[in-house]
């Protein structure tokens, strides 16, 4: 019966955040909170790999990146149609993650993160050297909007309405994952490996499947993006997007899906808060818009003083569980 | 379990909902809250990197701009209309340009817009430039911005297109005809190399090596050692970072005594300092700016150059750079066409009245737009510079 009550509350909410365009016509603000959406796409994978499964990703800008490129050339090189540019773009940087992954996987903890950190700055090398391909430091411009047959999504409202759609599909799809048995595996992995072994799970394949779908749905994030914007080049996709993603995780709590999606919602914002909160003095958006960085390493540092768990409320039966650790 | 994720997302949509609410409701506000005794303001977007990468640049780009507003207010304005500039920060990010751009044609209404400070924040802007038809004018270098040519968009650096001909014919008329280049790889040293390939055999040189670092890196002497081999008459070394004073430190270091030159990208008092003695006799063009006496003392450009390096110092105690100088150049752009636009300013009408631009003195040249030259900088506006005693003189050919 709650569970039922508490679906068709997520149904109603999803439903609003679809018909925020019916209300808001400011394109600036609905672009915005298309960045938002994107986000968090990006982030409901990484809480899947780091959250969940305890393999923490300093790459995963760089995934986003290969995504964006890989959607933006299909279409402009090969002509593929956008749907499936889109869908190759979420495949290549799924192999890409698996690629990643496989060798990773004799890394753990801060190895793990170090190796990510690298894959993310080659990746960031050569998503300028590939001048060819990438268009490099000057950037590819002109890609074209998401488009099905001959219509084509160009407005900020009818991108918005897409990459929420996408955002709340990939919501509800992580939901049952984590629910079900690979979600259950992860966690057990998360807890203790020998003991998810000993369990029957096969850590191996649990942390190479996580890690692919999380690359994999940053690179569907990273093909929206490309299609919305329009312009694509190297610095978007640099080390401090990762390292946001991975603060928002932190700072949503571990085993939490809405936790990230909310921190990665607000760390979005406060970079746009002058232009949200017009009443604000200019002065103090600008102080803040200097400032976010610090404010976001600042919460980040207080948040694993504080409860190292995260935002998210412990459980204090699960709290009294991890008692072993 | 169940109860926290709809809580929080619940909490999502009140968040996303209340910003656009708020962000509707602020839009109406403004518009009311304009209520002076004097003319309508001119509303004039700026989007500079101020943090990321590019944030040393913009800031002196931002401090520029603010000081000539605060001049030209005080001097009444234009045609009795003040400047207001409304600052957005990119993040040295292009999407957030782009959503910048965004933002003050469709919340503040601007007329123009000047940015951004790197050249992939100003290619990323384009489309909604286009979408607004308002006129842009970047301070970025790159010559991608002119080349891939828009009505709309207008640049003050000296591209690398006009200064790469410019060494080139210097480096030719000491005498040099075999030269070693040294470039790097990042937007300014790529986009200068595949100019200077181009433009080498009209001017009559050859290069025998060819040699490449990235931004960043911390020793280039193997490429050092590659370029002794070959034995150039010169080596000519084309970037924008503090690397520059490794390539003259190695040089140095390796023995080789040939002559080095370099372009506007190294025009820092950072290079000098960081290559110490192995600076000696670079020689490297760029704007007059550095020692306004190349305009001749008795010019206008000399008296532009230096009321501004003086008053600079004097607001922030330190002495402008070349992008303080082409944000400068950018506004002055906007305010001289501004003054020529008659009746109601309109984005177009000003955009036409920046193509006219004719002979307009600024810190970074002598600015002539057409219908062709979005750029309106030409080789007179450079000149040679030699390093001698720690410091930048004229080179006297």
């Amino acid at each position: 019966m709650r569970r039922r009550l508490n679906e068709a509350i997520v149904f109603v909410a999803g439903v609003a955040m679809l018909a925020v365009p019916a209300v808001v016509t400011d394109r600036y603000v609905l672009k915005v909170l298309t960045f938002v959406g994107l986000n968090t796409i990006v982030v409901i994978g990484l809480a899947l790999l780091f959250g969940y499964a305890g393999q923490v990703s300093l790459g995963h800008a760089a995934f986003f990146g290969i995504g964006a490129y890989t959607s933006a050339r299909l279409v402009m090189s090969f002509g593929l149609p956008w749907v499936l540019s889109v869908v190759g773009a979420a495949v290549v940087a799924a192999l890409a993650g698996w690629a990643v992954a496989v060798p990773g996987l004799r890394l753990r903890g801060h190895y793990l993160a170090m190796a990510t950190l690298g894959f993310n700055e080659i990746m960031s090398v050569a998503f300028v050297e590939a001048r060819p391909v990438t268009g490099g430091n000057d950037g590819l411009g002109g890609v074209p909007f998401p488009s099905f047959g001959s219509f084509e999504l160009k407005t900020p409202s009818a991108l918005f309405v897409l990459v929420w759609a996408v955002a709340l599909l990939v919501w509800l799809a992580a939901r049952n994952i984590v629910r079900s048995r690979p979600g259950r595996a992860m966690r057990a992995l998360h807890c203790t490996e020998p003991g998810a072994l000993a369990s029957g799970v096969d850590v191996a394949a649990v942390k190479v499947r996580v890690f692919a779908l999380s690359a994999g749905l940053a690179g569907l994030a990273g093909a929206l993006f490309a299609h919305s914007v329009g312009f694509i080049s190297p610095s978007s996709f640099g080390l401090d997007l990762s390292v946001l993603l991975v603060a928002a995780v932190v700072l949503g709590g571990r085993e939490s899906l809405s936790g990230p999606i909310v921190a990665m919602a607000v760390l979005t914002l406060l970079q746009y808060l002058g232009a949200l909160l017009p009443g604000l003095p200019r002065q103090a958006a600008e102080a803040i818009q200097d400032w976010v960085p610090d404010i976001v390493g600042a919460t980040l540092i207080a948040v694993l003083i504080a409860r190292a768990r995260g935002g998210a409320p412990v459980r204090a039966k699960e709290a009294l569980g991890r008692g072993a650790r | 379990m169940r109860g926290k994720p709809v809580r929080a997302l619940a909490a999502l949509t009140a968040i996303v909902l209340a910003s656009a609410g708020l962000a509707g409701c602020g839009a109406k506000q403004e518009a009311g809250g304009g209520g002076e005794t004097k003319k309508e303001p001119y509303r004039i977007g700026v989007v500079v990197s101020l943090t990321g990468t590019y944030a040393g640049l913009g800031t002196p780009e931002k401090q520029a701009m603010e000081m000539e507003r605060d001049r030209i207010n005080a001097e009444g304005g234009v045609n009795g209309h003040p400047i207001e500039l409304i600052f957005e920060d990119d993040a040295t990010d292009p999407a957030k340009a782009a959503a910048a751009a965004t933002k003050l044609i469709d919340q503040d209404g601007v007329i123009a817009i000047i940015g951004a400070t790197g050249t992939a924040q100003t290619m990323a802007m384009r489309s909604e430039i286009q979408r607004a038809g308002v006129p842009q004018v970047s301070m970025a270098g790159g010559s991608v911005i002119t080349d891939q040519f828009d009505p709309l968009v207008f640049q003050t650096p000296w591209p690398n297109r006009v200064v790469v001909p410019f060494v080139l014919k210097a480096i030719a008329k000491k005498g040099y005809t075999k030269i070693a280049l040294i470039s790097d790889t990042g937007g300014f040293g790529k986009d200068g190399h595949d100019i200077i390939v181009k433009e080498a055999p009209a001017a009559g040189i050859t290069i025998v090596a060819d040699e490449t670092f990235n931004p960043g890196d911390t020793d280039v002497s193997s490429q050092l050692t590659k370029i002794r081999a070959a034995n150039p008459d010169a080596v000519l070394m084309w970037n924008a970072g503090k690397e520059a004073a490794l390539v003259a430190k190695g040089m140095k270091q390796l023995g080789m005594k040939q002559p080095l030159f370099g372009g506007h990208g190294n025009a820092r008092k950072e290079f000098i300092e960081g290559a110490g003695d192995a600076a000696e006799g670079f020689v490297f063009a760029a704007g007059k700016i550095l020692i306004p006496e190349a305009y001749g003392t008795g010019t206008e450009a000399y008296k532009v150059a230096t009321d501004f390096i003086e008053s600079f110092n004097a607001k922030y105690g330190k002495a402008p750079d070349t992008f303080a100088g082409h944000a400068h150049d950018a506004l002055m752009i906007v305010v001289d066409a501004l003054r020529r636009v008659e009746g109601e300013v309109t984005p177009a009408k000003l955009r036409d009245a920046i193509e006219q631009t004719k002979g307009l003195v600024g810190v970074g040249g002598t600015f002539t737009f057409s219908s062709t030259d979005h750029n309106g900088l030409s080789e007179s506006d450079i000149v040679l510079y030699r390093v001698e005693n720690g410091a930048w003189v004229l080179d006297e050919r």
